[in-house]
C-alpha cells in the first residue's frame, strides 16, 4: 500500500465546485530536495506535467500525513507562462491538507509546472573520521554526511542537495505543517478543531506503525554505480550547497550515509594548551591545521560536526583511538583546533616560588593607599610523548594593572588582552623545560 | 462544524397607534446587496452591506441578528442612503438573551429605502506575505507579494468587494473557514543591498571561547522608492521568505523574516541568515585610570579612563563584504585615536562601515577616554 499522500490532480471547473471532476492525476516527473541542517527545513521542487483545458482549471494538491508547510506552496509554469494565470490558491473550508489552485489557461494540452514547498522531517549532519599517521605529523580526514528522512513521504529518485549554513527562521516548519488551518485563524474557535488535530496526529502514528510492519524498501541510489558518488560543492550567498551526484531514494524512516570528503596526509600540529581558568589543571590536547591549500584542503568550508580521531600504531595498520572532538564550521583559510581531551603525558605545572608585597603608599593619616604584590612562578613543562609537541600556556591575571618580568631560555610571551598573556613553547620528544616569570600586580593607588 | 445562520433581517412594521403584537406583520425579508469587506485597518475588518428595506408608513421595526458570529455590537451602524430626509431612526433596542438588535425606523409613507449596515466583524482578516528571489550575485530580487484572506467569522461571503488601503478593489467570495492566497504585487529586478552586522553589545567578543560559530547576521535592504521600482505605496508588514537563484535553473531557500510596515522612502530590512565566513575577534587591550582627582581625604572622587579596544575583522569569503560594525561607549567620552572612520549614531553608539575585500583582514583600534567617571 502506498501510504504517502501527496496527490496532485487537475480538476476542471464545470459549473461550480460541486461538479468538478478529477480528470488526470499527473505523476511526479522529477523531484529535487534541498535539505538544511541548521533548521528542520527542506525545500522540495517537483516537476509535473499538467493537462490543462483552455479556460478555468482547478488544480488540487493534498498532503495528508506529510509535514509540508502549506503557506510555502507555489506553482510555477515551466513553459507557456504567458498563457497561464495562477489566479489564486484556495484552502477550501472544512478540508484539511488540501489546496486548490485556480488556473486560467489560454491553451489546451500538457503544461510542465514546478511545484515547490518547504517541508519538515528531513535532516542531515556531517561527521568525520581522522586517522593520524604513526608519527602524528599528518592525518587522513574522511568526512561523511548522513541524511535522514522522517518527512512522511518517500520521494523516489530525488536529486538530493544539502545546505551548509545558518538560515533565519521565524516559524518552525513542523509547527506550520501541523496547523489546523494553513495560515492559522484570526481568533481561536471552540475546541472541535483540536479534536481534528489529535485525530490527525493519531492517524499519523498509525501510519508509521503500518509502515514499520510493511517493511519499506531499502534506500537505493537512482543509478547503479560501481564507485562511490561524488558531491559537488559550491558557495551560494552565505551558504554552501552540496549536490549529491545522480539521484537518491531515501524512504521515510531511513537514513543514508554518503562520503563527502577524503583527504590523506593533511599536515597537523600536535598542540597542547594549559589554561587553568578554562581547562583546570590538566593539559588539553588539540590537533591543529588550517582549511587551506597548504593542508590539501581549502576548496570549501568544512561543515561542523564531530570527529573521532584514531592513530595508526603499527605496520599492520592497527588503530588506537585517540579521542573525539566536536568542531565548529570552518571557513576556507581558517585555522581549526580539534580539542580531543585532557591528557596526562604532557604536563604543565606552575609553582608559586616566591610571594612578597612592596612599594607601599600611605595617605596623610598613615593609612595604606597602594602597594604591589610580587609573585614569582616557576613553570615546569614536560613532554613524555615520543613525538614533538607545541604547548601554549595561557595565564589570566584578572586585573589590567600588571607588569611581567620573564627569565628563561626560550620564546617571549604575547599579551592577548588586557589581563591575559600566552607563552608558547615547543618541546622535542621526551623532554622538559622550565621557565620563570615574575608578576607584579599593582593594588590601590599603585594602579595609577 | 459550526455554521452560522445569521443576518436574518426581518422587517416589521407597526402602525404608530396600533401597538398590539398581533398587528405586527412581516413585510419583507431583503437579501444582502452589495457587500464591501474593508481591510485597510489591520486591527479590525469593516463590513458594509447594502439592503433594500420596504418600509410602510409609520414606525417600522427592523430586526438584525447575528447568531454564531462575533462582531463588535457597538460598531453596528445603519445608514439610510435613499430618502435620508424622510426616514428617521428612532431608537435601537436589544432583545434579552439574543445576539440581535431592533431598529425602529419612522417613515412618512410607504417607501423602498436603500440602507447600508456596517459593523466590525471579528475572525476575518488579511495577511501579507512576500517572496523574494535574489539573483546569484545578490544585487537584486524579484519580489512577489501575496494577500492572504482568512475568514473564520462564521459568515460566508459569496461575493464581496474587497478593499485594501491602496490598489484596486476587487471582487472576491470567501467562505467561512476558507483561506485564500491571491497575488497582490509583483515586481522584478528590485535592487538590494546586502549588509553584514556585528553589534559588540550583542555578540560574543572572542569567538574562540564560545562553543558554536558566532553567526554574523546578514540583512537584505530594499528601498521603498521609485529608483527601486517601488515607492508607490507603503509595503505592509508580513513574513518575507527569501530564495536565491542557484545557477542551475532552481532556487535555494535563504531565510525568512518578519518585516514591519515600510512607508514610502523607507527601507525594508530582512534578516536572512547568519554568515560564518566573517569572523570578528574583539578584545580590550587597555583600561587605566588617568587624571585622577581626589578630595581632602585623598580619596579618588573623579577620574578619566584610558582605554583601548581592538577588533580583528576577518573575511574568509572569496567575495567582498560590507560590514556594519556597532560599538558602544557609555557616558561622557572622547576618542583619542581611531583607526577607522565612524558615524556617531547617538551619545553612546558608534557605527563603522567596513568594506572588506575577499579574504581580507582588517583591524580596528579605538583608543578613547571616558571622562569624569565618579
Amino acid at each position: 500500500m502506498r501510504w504517502t499522500a501527496i496527490i496532485c490532480g487537475v480538476l476542471f471547473a464545470v459549473t461550480g465546485f460541486a461538479k468538478v471532476d478529477l480528470v488526470t492525476l499527473p505523476v511526479r516527473e522529477g523531484v529535487q530536495l534541498t535539505i538544511y541542517n541548521s533548521a528542520d527545513l527542506t525545500l522540495v521542487r517537483e516537476n509535473r506535467a499538467l493537462t490543462l483545458r483552455e479556460g478555468a482549471n482547478k488544480l488540487q494538491f493534498s498532503w495528508a500525513n506529510t509535514l509540508i508547510d502549506p503557506t510555502s506552496l507555489e506553482m510555477i509554469p515551466l513553459a507557456f507562462a504567458a498563457d497561464l494565470d495562477v489566479a489564486d490558491l484556495t484552502y477550501p473550508p472544512r478540508t484539511r491538507n488540501l489546496g486548490l489552485w485556480n488556473v486560467k489557461s489560454g491553451r489546451s494540452g500538457k503544461v510542465p509546472v514546478e511545484i515547490n514547498y518547504l517541508t519538515s522531517g528531513f535532516s542531515w549532519r556531517a561527521f568525520y573520521m581522522g586517522t593520524l599517521s604513526e608519527d602524528e605529523k599528518t592525518i587522513r580526514l574522511q568526512g561523511y554526511v548522513r541524511v535522514t528522512n522522517n518527512s512522511g513521504e518517500d520521494y523516489e529518485n530525488a536529486e538530493t542537495r544539502l545546505i551548509v549554513g545558518k538560515v533565519n527562521i521565524i516559524d518552525r516548519i513542523a509547527d506550520l505543517a501541523r496547523r489546523d488551518y494553513p495560515y492559522g485563524q484570526p481568533w481561536k474557535l471552540p475546541q472541535e478543531d483540536d479534536k481534528d488535530y489529535s485525530r490527525m496526529k493519531k492517524s499519523r502514528r498509525e501510519m508509521k506503525n503500518e509502515v514499520m510492519m510493511a517493511m519499506a524498501p531499502a534506500p537505493s541510489s537512482g543509478v547503479t554505480m560501481m564507485r562511490q558518488k561524488e558531491i559537488r560543492k559550491e558557495g551560494l550567498s552565505e551558504y554552501f550547497l552540496y549536490t549529491i551526484e545522480g539521484t537518491e531514494t531515501i524512504p521515510h524512516g531511513w537514513s543514508k550515509r554518503l562520503p563527502s570528503l577524503d583527504v590523506a596526509d593533511v599536515p597537523v600540529v600536535n598542540l597542547y594548551k594549559f589554561e587553568e581558568d578554562r581547562y583546570g589543571e590538566r593539559t588539553v590536547r588539540f590537533l591543529s591545521f588550517k582549511n587551506d591549500k597548504e593542508h590539501k584542503l581549502g576548496d570549501t568550508p568544512i561543515p561542523d560536526g564531530s570527529i573521532r580521531v584514531y592513530r595508526t600504531v603499527d605496520e599492520a595498520a592497527h588503530l588506537s583511538y585517540e579521542g573525539r572532538a566536536s568542531f565548529k564550521y570552518i571557513p576556507v583559510d581558517e585555522k581549526v583546533e580539534l580539542n580531543i581531551g585532557a591528557v596526562s603525558d604532557v604536563t604543565v605545572e606552575p609553582k608559586l616560588m616566591d610571594y612578597k608585597t612592596d612599594q607601599y603608599q600611605f595617605d596623610r593619616k598613615g593609612n595604606i593607599r597602594g602597594w604591589d604584590e610580587i609573585r614569582t612562578f616557576e613553570v615546569e613543562v614536560k613532554n613524555m610523548r615520543p613525538v614533538p609537541v607545541k604547548i601554549e600556556i595561557i595565564r589570566n591575571f584578572h586585573s589590567p594593572y600588571w607588569d611581567l618580568k620573564k627569565s628563561g631560555d626560550f620564546g617571549e610571551f604575547e599579551k592577548t588582552d588586557l589581563d591575559t598573556v600566552k607563552f608558547t613553547l615547543e618541546l622535542p620528544p621526551h623532554s622538559e623545560k622550565k621557565f620563570e616569570y615574575t608578576l607584579i600586580l599593582h593594588q590601590g593607588d599603585r594602579r595609577n | 462544524m459550526r455554521k452560522c445562520k445569521w443576518w436574518m433581517l426581518v422587517l416589521l412594521a407597526a402602525a404608530a397607534a396600533q401597538v398590539s403584537e398581533a398587528r405586527i406583520k412581516l413585510v419583507a425579508l431583503p437579501d444582502r446587496g452589495d457587500t464591501v469587506i474593508r481591510l485597510d485597518n489591520p486591527a479590525a475588518t469593516l463590513i458594509e452591506e447594502e439592503r433594500v428595506l420596504t418600509l410602510q408608513k409609520g414606525v417600522n421595526k427592523v430586526d438584525f441578528a447575528w447568531n454564531g458570529v462575533s462582531l463588535d455590537v457597538d460598531s453596528i451602524r445603519l445608514t439610510v442612503l435613499s430618502h435620508p430626509e424622510q426616514v428617521k431612526l428612532l431608537n435601537v433596542s436589544y432583545p434579552p438573551n439574543e445576539q440581535a438588535l431592533v431598529w425602529e425606523l419612522a417613515s412618512p409613507e410607504a417607501l423602498e429605502v436603500k440602507a447600508r449596515i456596517s459593523y466590525l466583524l471579528n475572525g476575518i482578516d488579511r495577511l501579507i506575505t512576500y517572496k523574494a528571489v535574489a539573483d546569484k550575485e545578490e544585487t537584486q530580487v524579484d519580489l512577489k507579494s501575496h494577500l492572504v484572506l482568512r475568514n473564520f467569522s462564521g459568515e460566508d461571503f459569496t461575493s464581496a468587494r474587497v478593499l485594501l488601503n491602496y490598489g484596486e478593489a476587487f471582487e472576491q467570495g470567501i467562505q467561512h473557514e476558507e483561506t485564500k492566497q491571491l497575488l497582490f504585487m509583483k515586481q522584478d529586478g528590485i535592487p538590494i543591498e546586502k549588509i553584514w552586522t556585528f553589534d559588540a553589545a550583542k555578540k560574543p567578543w572572542d569567538p574562540e571561547k564560545v562553543s558554536g560559530n558566532v553567526g554574523i547576521p546578514v540583512t537584505y535592504k530594499i528601498k521603498n522608492e521609485k529608483e527601486s521600482k517601488l515607492g508607490e505605496n507603503s509595503l505592509w508588514d508580513g513574513k518575507v521568505r527569501v530564495y536565491q537563484d542557484d545557477g542551475h535553473e532552481g532556487t535555494i531557500f535563504l531565510g525568512e523574516d518578519n518585516t514591519a510596515l515600510v512607508p514610502v522612502g523607507e527601507e525594508m530590512e530582512v534578516y536572512v541568515g547568519d554568515s560564518r565566513d566573517l569572523v570578528i575577534t574583539q578584545r580590550k587591550m587597555q583600561e587605566k585610570q588617568i587624571n585622577i582627582r581626589r578630595n581632602n581625604s585623598n580619596h579618588i572622587v573623579l577620574y578619566d579612563t584610558d582605554e583601548i579596544i581592538t577588533a580583528k575583522i576577518e573575511n574568509f569569503k572569496d567575495k567582498p563584504a560590507k560590514l556594519l560594525l556597532i560599538q558602544h561607549i557609555p557616558g561622557q567620552w572622547e576618542m583619542e585615536k581611531c583607526s577607522m572612520e565612524y558615524e556617531r549614531k547617538d551619545a553612546g553608539t558608534l557605527e563603522f562601515t567596513v568594506e572588506l575585500k575577499p579574504q581580507e583582514t582588517r583591524e580596528l583600534t579605538m583608543h578613547y577616554h571616558r571622562r569624569n567617571v565618579r
